[in-house]
């Protein structure tokens, strides 16, 4: 065997994880809690102004969190083979209107219900791969228009007035208590976690993925079944989708029409900011869980800001900084490759006359 | 003496651990053909690169015509008049030959008036320099792979070019398309240009060159004229031991029928009513021109393009592979001519490309094992002696022929019940080819029936039991194995001889 020998392994390993995108992202969230921790301000239920750095405000982040990380969850692996998928939020509202449907209309049990709606997040998905692989449609083309059906579909059913409330206090529990500690819902989203991480780290099906997202080519002709990996996929941040709709609904109470609305770009965002290639291939879920913190953090803590209180401008400014923070993120990421190639070459030795 | 076109001096480059140049020493003279040889991984196309000015050296100097050069980018070594006829032609389709001419070779203002009386006679001009038969209005889609590169040449004398570099351009020609190419390297040597030429071919070297640089291990063992050298001490240049270029013999003892094709045909891959049989155990070559329908029907067996007529018995069973997904499943495997795009993913590290086509049963339930896979890729690493950093480093980081030995691998580890190798020892080194027709005759051996596919036609007639000749989508004929190459080519030509 002939392998060559690294020339100076020790300081290039340090480096190559120092430069790593995970480490940066890791960076940049912990500079983040700190400054929202100096600067941050925010009043709890009884009025008195507390810190960013209480625990309650952390659950806080981690609650409102849920539902667009278990979308940037089911958007990974289907952007690491290359794909995107569009309507994981519209899903979520179709979803979350179906479930109030089944429950009070329908008259289902609460578990039942559940059931069905998880059904149809993986139906609607498996839509969406029959489109992409049968038809052999781009798949920015097919969820941009079911992006449209999913949500158009929600607003028919309720006619765009009906808002499903009163849910059960068990059911609620879901979205607004604790369990061992912890928010339930962030159960849910951990349980997930660990789920996809396992799924495109550890497994056949996830390295399928990757090849897919390389080289679709290559991975046919490595004898890959590629149309039942991507309907796979697909599938999957459908299903996804679905719980998403189901703890949205516990958290506020209510299912409505506009549930979800725009979700899918801040986790298209967390996932990208996470390092996943938006060309496919190359990417981790433990970046899309630090892209999703990241992200979570910024829009919580500017909402704790004095200034931004007194504007009353959360929302934009924290549009605005998401925004600014994938430029950053995505530019920090080429800036070692810009670098060496500005590095002076060595002067050339004197020549050989 | 006018200085040369091109003199390097203590070359060196490195990629991360990686150490691909050490010190070079190599110069070019106007009006000769200079070949560049080594193992794989020797540091031939590094060396290339840095000449283009793809990559930049982390030490050394480049004159060009006698000129000291700094700082070689793409445009100004384009400026030098450098060109580089790549192996994968880098031409538009779906434009014309006289289309990508003028693209090449025009400044072009943005909004300038296009004069396609001038483009038209500057491309029949070239084409008649180089006498290619090609029309200037033929789209490129249309053109076989040798005419493509022929298109490249004329664009590059159309720039001017003093330093015309070759990069295993004969990679994938038959024997009629190498001669078409040898004309115009010596058209061009005539003119006063300067060729490099990179091939592992040893007799194209002594039918072309003028002299030979062999590089062993990023570093130049030494320069000769061609007229002072014979093969064997090349081989030892490169290899650094003796080494024989002999075909390990045939031992297949004739037994049960393994595949048999009746009147098989894909109107969509232009194959029709191909009928053979191949014994367990038995090598079957198949020779023909490029567009034969050799490939084509590789990829109607391996379920990429789907029978449309006839059958297919795989050990007795009729099978009638729709995706490559039922023919691996059916033990077929098939290592494709076009390695970059569909031999290995360039981007996955080598161990990963290794399993990519035995995940079933290397990880059973799904769950990937690396101790498993690593103790595979190191074996095949050792086994193909692939140069490289590790089982991990990316298939894409590897020496082109480091490559198609990763390629084969794949296939191999599946245990496979037919073997069709497509191109199997293309850009391979002397020393790495012999050991992959030791492992053909191995498999052989054992009982697994080959079909190998070659346009190298001294590996066709060395390695087959039988040969088959394929023409325009049909069999021809069949051969015995120790037929000779005038035979075969006239079969494949279409020239009723012998016979007669
Ligand atoms: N981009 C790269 N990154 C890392 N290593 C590289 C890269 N390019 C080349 N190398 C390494 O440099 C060495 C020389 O490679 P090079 O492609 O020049 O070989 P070669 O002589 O052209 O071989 P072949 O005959 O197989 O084409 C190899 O060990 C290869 O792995
Ligand atoms: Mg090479």
């Amino acid at each position: 065997m002939s392998v060559a020998t690294p020339t100076s392994p020790a300081p290039r390993a340090w480096l190559a994880l120092l430069r790593r995108h995970e480490t940066i992202l890791l960076l940049v969230l912990v500079a983040e809690w700190l400054f929202f921790y100096w600067a941050g301000t925010s009043t709890n239920r009884r009025g008195v102004v507390v810190g960013f750095g209480t625990l309650d405000r952390q659950f806080d982040i981690l609650r409102h969190t849920c539902e667009i990380g278990l979308l940037a969850l089911a958007l990974t692996p289907v952007i690491l083979t290359a794909g995107i998928d569009l309507s994981v939020g519209s899903l979520l509202g179709l979803c979350a209107i179906v479930f109030g449907g089944l429950w009070r209309d329908v008259g289902l049990s609460i578990p039942l219900a559940m059931a069905l709606t998880l059904t149809c997040g993986a139906a609607a998905g498996g839509l969406n791969a029959v489109l992409i692989t049968a038809l052999r449609l781009p798949p920015l083309i097919v969820t941009l228009g079911t992006f449209s059906l999913f949500r158009g579909l929600a607003e028919a059913i309720t006619r765009g007035a009906v808002t499903y409330t009163d849910f059960p206090t068990g059911f609620l529990a879901l979205g607004q208590e604790r369990a061992l500690g912890l928010p339930t819902q962030a159960w849910v989203f951990a349980f997930a976690a660990v789920a996809v991480w396992l799924l495109v780290h550890r497994t056949t099906l996830g390295r399928s993925f990757r090849a897919i997202g390389f080289s679709p080519e290559g991975a046919r002709y490595a004898g890959l079944p590629v149309n039942r990996r991507l309907a796979f996929v697909y599938i999957l941040a459908g299903f996804i989708a679905a719980v998403a709709a189901v703890i949205y609904t516990a958290r506020l109470g209510q299912a409505k029409a506009d549930a979800g609305l725009g979700y899918e770009l801040f986790a298209i965002t967390a996932v990208v900011l996470g390092g996943t290639s938006i060309f496919g291939g190359a990417g981790s879920v433990h970046g899309t869980l630090l892209g999703v913190a990241a992200i979570a953090v910024l829009k919580n803590g500017l909402a704790s800001l004095p200034i931004v209180i007194r504007l009353n401008a959360a929302e934009e400014l924290s549009g605005v900084l998401t925004g600014a923070l994938l430029l950053v993120a995505l530019t920090a990421s080429v800036i070692p490759r810009i670098v060496s190639r500005l590095r002076p070459r060595p002067a050339p030795p004197v020549s050989v006359p | 003496m006018a200085p040369p076109l091109l003199e390097l001096r203590q070359l060196a480059k490195s990629f991360g651990g990686a150490r691909a140049l050490r010190g070079v020493d190599f110069d070019l003279q106007a009006g000769e053909v200079h070949a560049l040889l080594g193992e794989n991984g020797a540091g031939k196309s590094t060396l290339i690169k840095i000449v283009t000015g793809a990559h930049q050296p982390d030490r050394g100097t480049i004159r060009v015509a006698g000129e000291l050069v700094d700082h070689l980018t793409p445009a100004t070594a384009h400026a030098r008049g450098i060109a580089c006829i790549y192996q994968q032609p880098a031409l538009f389709p779906d434009l014309t030959v006289m289309e990508n001419i003028a693209l090449r070779l025009e400044a072009g203002a943005p909004f300038a008036r296009v004069d396609w009386k001038g483009r038209r006679s500057r491309a029949v001009e070239l084409l008649r320099r180089i006498g290619a038969e090609i029309s200037p209005d033929a789209e490129v889609r249309s053109l076989s792979m040798p005419e493509q590169q022929l298109v490249e040449i004329a664009c590059a004398l159309g720039a001017g070019a003093r330093i015309v570099i070759m990069d295993e351009p004969t990679a994938s020609l038959t024997q009629k398309e190498q001669h078409l190419l040898f004309a115009v390297v010596r058209e061009l040597r005539r003119s006063g240009v300067g060729v490099i030429y990179i091939s592992h071919r040893l007799e194209e070297i002594f039918a072309l060159a003028d002299r030979v640089t062999v590089l062993r291990d990023g570093e130049t063992v030494g320069t000769n004229p061609i007229a002072a050298i014979n093969e064997a001490a090349l081989i030892r240049m490169m290899v650094g031991r003796e080494m024989t270029q002999i075909y390990p013999p045939s031992e297949a003892a004739p037994t049960e029928v393994a595949l048999e094709l009746r009147s098989l045909g894909c109107a969509e891959a232009g194959v029709t009513d191909v009928s053979f049989q191949v014994r367990a155990g038995e090598v079957f070559g198949l020779a023909g021109l490029v567009g034969a329908g050799r490939t084509e029907l590789a990829r109607i067996l391996f379920g990429l393009t789907p029978a449309d007529a006839g059958e297919i018995r795989l050990h007795g069973q009729v099978i009638h592979p729709r995706s490559a997904v039922e023919a691996v499943a059916a033990g077929i495997a098939y290592v494709p001519e076009d390695r970059r795009r569909h031999g290995v993913v360039l981007e996955l590290p080598i161990a990963h490309n290794m399993t990519l086509a035995v995940q079933r049963r290397l990880f059973p339930r799904g769950w990937l094992r690396t101790e498993a896979e690593q103790s595979l890729a190191l074996e095949f690493i050792r086994d193909l002696a692939i140069k490289c950093t590790g089982p991990d480093a990316p298939a894409g980081s590897l020496s082109g022929g480091n490559q198609q030995k990763v390629s084969l691998a794949r296939w191999l580890a599946t245990k496979p019940r037919l073997l069709i190798l497509d191109e199997p020892t293309q850009g391979v080194d002397v020393g790495a080819k012999g050991e992959i027709h030791r492992i053909i005759r191995r498999l052989a051996r054992s009982g697994l029936p080959v079909l190998l596919i070659s346009s190298d036609l001294p590996e066709i007639l060395g390695m087959s039991d039988r040969i088959g000749v394929m023409r325009a989508g049909r069999l021809v004929g069949v051969l015995p194995g120790g037929s000779d190459a005038h035979a075969v080519m006239a079969a494949a030509l279409g020239q009723e001889q012998g016979a007669a």
